[in-house]
């Protein structure tokens, strides 16, 4: 992924009203009436909530009548999720081969 | 050093079975870092291993592929070396994979001949992602990445 499209996932991400909009989504789409219902905010904040959402590529909207559905796309967020988890995926496999070079040269006679 | 408020933080900790000044040994000395370094399916030839183990020297470690040859380099600069419980190593900007990290590598004697070893990775990305951090991003990210599966 372009470095551009991950900044921007991840600083649609920064927000927890953003974060908590994308949970909701994860359960299904929802209009922007209903994903305002559990918030203490404006539905219009809410619209620009998700506005940042989908210039950031993680929501879709229906784009059929008023009610526009929101729903959840996969994609960004699980290569927002795996960036870090590449990293971490390196220093996991590291350690694992870190653990078995030492058994291996405290097994034999010392060798310094 | 660290800016825990700018930045996505990793933290991976593992005990081994061996003490302290072995483990130290591991980390900084080439012949033994080849033997690790990188994870699995990934060679490191001595002949490409150099390193300065020093505040502000270099270290560069190239891994290969074994599946098909790709080399992967790590390299950066120590910012501290302090024999035989901290290690802090600072990586420069890579292509679109970050723009710097700091590794600190703390080794605690656990008193039974184990080590603990915690690395807290800093990885500086974009201006736009620093922000975040501090809501803690990642664990959300866990989650929603959960909900997608």
């Amino acid at each position: 992924m372009a470095t551009d499209q991950l900044s921007a996932t991840f600083a649609a991400l920064a927000d927890p009203t953003r974060r908590a909009i994308l949970a909701r989504l994860a359960e299904g789409e929802a209009t922007v009436n209903q994903l305002a219902e559990p918030f203490p905010i404006t539905v219009q904040a809410v619209s620009k909530h998700l506005k940042v959402l989908e210039r950031a590529g993680l929501v879709t909207r229906g784009r059929s009548a008023q009610l526009r559905p929101s729903r959840l796309k996969g994609e960004a967020l699980r290569e927002a999720a795996d960036w870090l988890a590449g990293y971490r995926r390196f220093w996991e496999g590291s350690f694992d081969r870190l653990d078995a070079h030492l058994r291996q040269i405290q097994k034999g006679p010392a060798n310094d | 050093m660290t800016e825990p408020a700018s930045a996505q933080e990793i933290t991976i900790s593992r005990v081994f079975d061996a003490p302290r000044e072995v483990v130290w040994k591991a980390w900084t000395e080439p012949d033994q870092i080849a033997s690790w370094w990188g994870p699995h399916g990934w060679t490191n030839p001595l002949s490409k291993i150099t390193m300065n183990v020093r505040p502000g020297g270099a270290f560069r470690i190239v891994s290969i592929s074994d599946a098909d040859g790709t080399e992967m380099p790590s390299q950066g600069v120590y910012r501290e070396v302090v024999e035989p419980e901290r290690l802090v190593f600072e990586e420069p900007a890579d292509g679109s994979w970050h723009e710097g990290a700091v590794s600190v590598v703390t080794l605690s004697d656990l008193g039974d001949g184990r080590t603990e070893v915690v690395l807290q990775a800093t990885i500086h990305t974009s201006d736009d992602m620093r922000a975040q951090a501090e809501h803690g991003m990642k664990g959300s990210l866990d989650r929603l990445a959960e909900h997608l599966v």
